[in-house]
């Protein structure tokens, strides 16, 4: 009795002391300080680099030269031979690529605009990095696609151009859906990610000198803040956070029913769309796990913008869709394991004891088992690089998941006189140069643009008071608009 | 007759908004008024009438377009340049749905950015009238004025909390 009181009174500390140590200021909006102040820190984490910085940049603009684009000169030169595809794998790892890279860029149209949509105060300080991501992983998307396609060159075939060979484009081909929903896709995203940008560009031009003073007063386009400038800008941000979402869901369904419209055992499924938009949210938000904790860590000031709290809600976003992809991901399993369809069976007990069989088990520790064993835990979910490391094995599993859908799946079909193992070629090189470009291009804009909205963070602390109830204070929030 | 644009800067919305009302009082009328601010303000905390814009206008149209776009894609094309494909319609309707929502959507979002643009005289590098302080979180309302009452009118704005009022100049952003 005395021990369990002894034991009961010890958890009753242990929790007094946790809610005691709640305290309103570790959240942003509730650690307000003077606009002129963010702005100062804002713009110093653009201006400061350090010999490391310079260092991997130096990295990884020497692998962007060799991997990516000596390495794609090459393959065009010699021609595909030089890479692994062939029957019948004809699709490899550049399609893995860009079904991958097409995930991460969901994570920063689901931050940004259904977080807009549905007012979740959280979001402000970190919806530009996630923006950038979609945008820069849209870029390697791109890239994989003209990779696969060989002759690059004859791209504009795709393109409904009128010419006099009578080549025009096959709407009915879900390659063709693809290409406009992607194209529709990048626009929308660069143009979402513009908008908002324009007042802290506005902002950075009143603060810098030189050539920065020249490239920021050509971008912010004369913008003052004056009523009529919020209200086409709001009113335009407002469209975009409710269109950008279809398109959002459009482009990874349509990229999915590359496969699913295909008889093929273990591509032709009624859910692959579902499926494959959870599935690219969960690589995404994972990817802004990863984004964020390197900001907060590498780049001056960003604790203050980026906080536990932030990690908090990015991890229980991460749980529900861990879960949702989960469901989706038996859901396609079970339907396929119990069709009894000969090769469906053989691709299955392929998947599960062959030579790749690693893969699958990976994938299913590092998407369905790991996140939902630790993202249940408040603590680890405030630990910045336990949160990282998460998001970092969810995208290691989410890339095993399109290896396996792509090359491996293609394996395995009805013709086992074909079954042969994918063994990638220079693709390796063009991989390693796709992920060098996304990092330069994100470290380059870490230093060229606000990775900070500092008008959004300022209105959300504009719009927030503690309101005394009782013998506490809570968090009230208003509207502006 | 208006002969003197001045600029009043504030601390805070609630002087702003004074301020603007005081302005209404000596016969300032919302048109030779302008307000500038780093973060968006809705007209209806400083008394100022609703800012109109012709984005949403433009995004509507943008879609209609679009939609139209599409249609003439998916079932116009076909007749100008044949692509049979075996066992489906020469215009079949449910791959027409996907190619019309993408052109609707990118459209749509095309218009608006273009709206943004349009509306707002965007990309403008004239001489304008700024000050720097707006970006770190002041308010800032320009009014036209007559010269003989620039001294009563800063005088009654600095009594409101005004931090400065001067004559506005133009400036190269």
């Amino acid at each position: 009795m005395t021990a369990t009181s002894k034991y009961f009174s010890g958890a009753q500390k242990a929790h007094d002391a946790h809610h005691e140590e709640e305290d309103p200021k570790q959240y942003l909006m509730y650690d307000p300080k003077p606009r002129g102040e963010m702005n100062a820190m804002v713009m110093e984490s653009m201006m400061t680099t350090s010999w490391k910085f310079w260092l991997v940049l130096g990295i990884l603009s020497f692998l962007v030269a060799t991997c990516f684009f000596y390495g794609w000169g090459y393959m065009i030169n010699e021609g595909l031979y030089v890479a692994g595809v062939m029957r019948p794998s004809y699709w490899g790892i550049f399609l893995v690529n860009t079904v991958f890279w097409i995930g991460i860029s969901h994570a920063g149209t689901f931050i940004s605009a259904i977080l807009r949509v549905f007012k979740a105060e959280f979001r402000r300080p970190f919806t530009r990095a996630a923006e950038l991501m979609t945008t820069f992983g849209l870029i390697q998307a791109g890239a994989s696609i003209f990779m696969h396609l060989g002759r690059v060159w004859l791209a504009y075939w795709l393109f409904p151009i009128p010419n006099a060979r009578q080549l025009w484009p096959n709407f009915h081909s879900p390659l063709m859906w693809d290409l406009l929903a992607i194209t529709t896709y990048v626009l929308g995203s660069t143009m979402y990610l513009f908008l908002p940008l324009i007042p802290d560009l506005a902002m950075a031009r009143d603060r810098s000198t030189g050539w920065r003073k020249v490239f920021y007063r050509i971008l912010a386009l004369g913008f003052r803040g004056t009523e009529g400038e919020w209200r086409h800008l709001t009113t335009a941000m407002n469209f975009f956070a409710f269109a950008i979402i279809p398109v959002m869901f459009s482009v990874h369904t349509i990229v999915s029913w590359d496969f699913a419209m295909a008889m093929r055992p273990g591509w032709s499924s009624t859910v692959f769309g579902p499926y494959f938009v959870l599935g690219a949210l969960h690589s995404g938000m994972g990817a802004v796990a990863v984004v964020l904790f390197i900001m907060r860590t590498t780049m001056k000031h960003m604790d203050y913008f980026i906080r536990k709290e932030h990690f908090n809600a990015l991890g229980k976003l991460m749980l529900i869709v861990t879960f949702a992809y989960s469901y989706f991901f038996f859901n396609d399993y079970i339907v396929q394991w119990y069709g009894g369809d000969k090769w469906t069976d053989t691709l299955l007990h392929w998947l599960e004891e062959g030579p790749m069989a690693w893969m699958f088990y990976q994938l299913v520790l590092f998407n369905i088992v790991i996140p939902p064993l630790m993202l249940w835990s408040k603590k680890i979910r405030e630990t910045p690089w336990l949160l990282a490391a998460i998001g970092l094995l969810i995208n290691v599993g989410m890339y095993w998941e399109r290896y396996l859908i792509i090359p491996v799946m293609l394996t395995i079909n009805r013709m086992p006189f074909t079954w042969k193992l994918y063994q990638p070629g220079i693709e390796i090189f063009l991989t390693v140069g796709t992920f060098s470009m996304f990092l330069l291009f994100y470290m380059i804009a870490s230093r060229l643009i606000p990775l900070v909205p500092v008008w959004e963070v300022q209105e959300g602390q504009m719009t927030h008071t503690l309101r005394k109830v009782g013998k506490t204070h809570v968090p009230t929030v208003s509207e502006f608009e | 007759m208006p002969d003197a644009t001045l600029l009043a800067v504030f601390e805070d919305i609630d002087p702003a908004a004074d301020a603007i009302e005081k302005l209404h009082e000596m016969g300032i009328t919302d048109e030779n008024i302008n307000v500038i601010s780093g973060v968006p303000i809705a007209h209806k905390m400083l008394g100022r009438p609703h800012p109109w814009t012709n984005v949403s206008r433009l995004s509507m149209g943008g879609a209609i377009a679009g939609f139209v776009f599409g249609i003439f894609l998916n079932f116009g094309t076909p007749y100008l340049y044949n692509v049979q494909v075996g066992g489906q319609y020469f215009t079949p309707i449910p791959p027409g749905l996907i190619i019309t929502f993408e052109m609707t959507m990118l459209f749509a979002m095309l218009a608006t950015f273009l709206g943004v643009f349009l509306d707002s005289y965007f990309p403008n590098y004239r001489p304008l009238e700024y000050v720097g302080e707006v970006s770190d979180g002041k308010i800032a309302v320009f009014f036209k004025c007559a010269q003989g009452e620039v001294k009563k009118i800063t005088d009654a704005l600095k009594k409101l909390g005004a931090e400065t009022v001067k004559p506005a100049e133009a400036q190269q952003l």
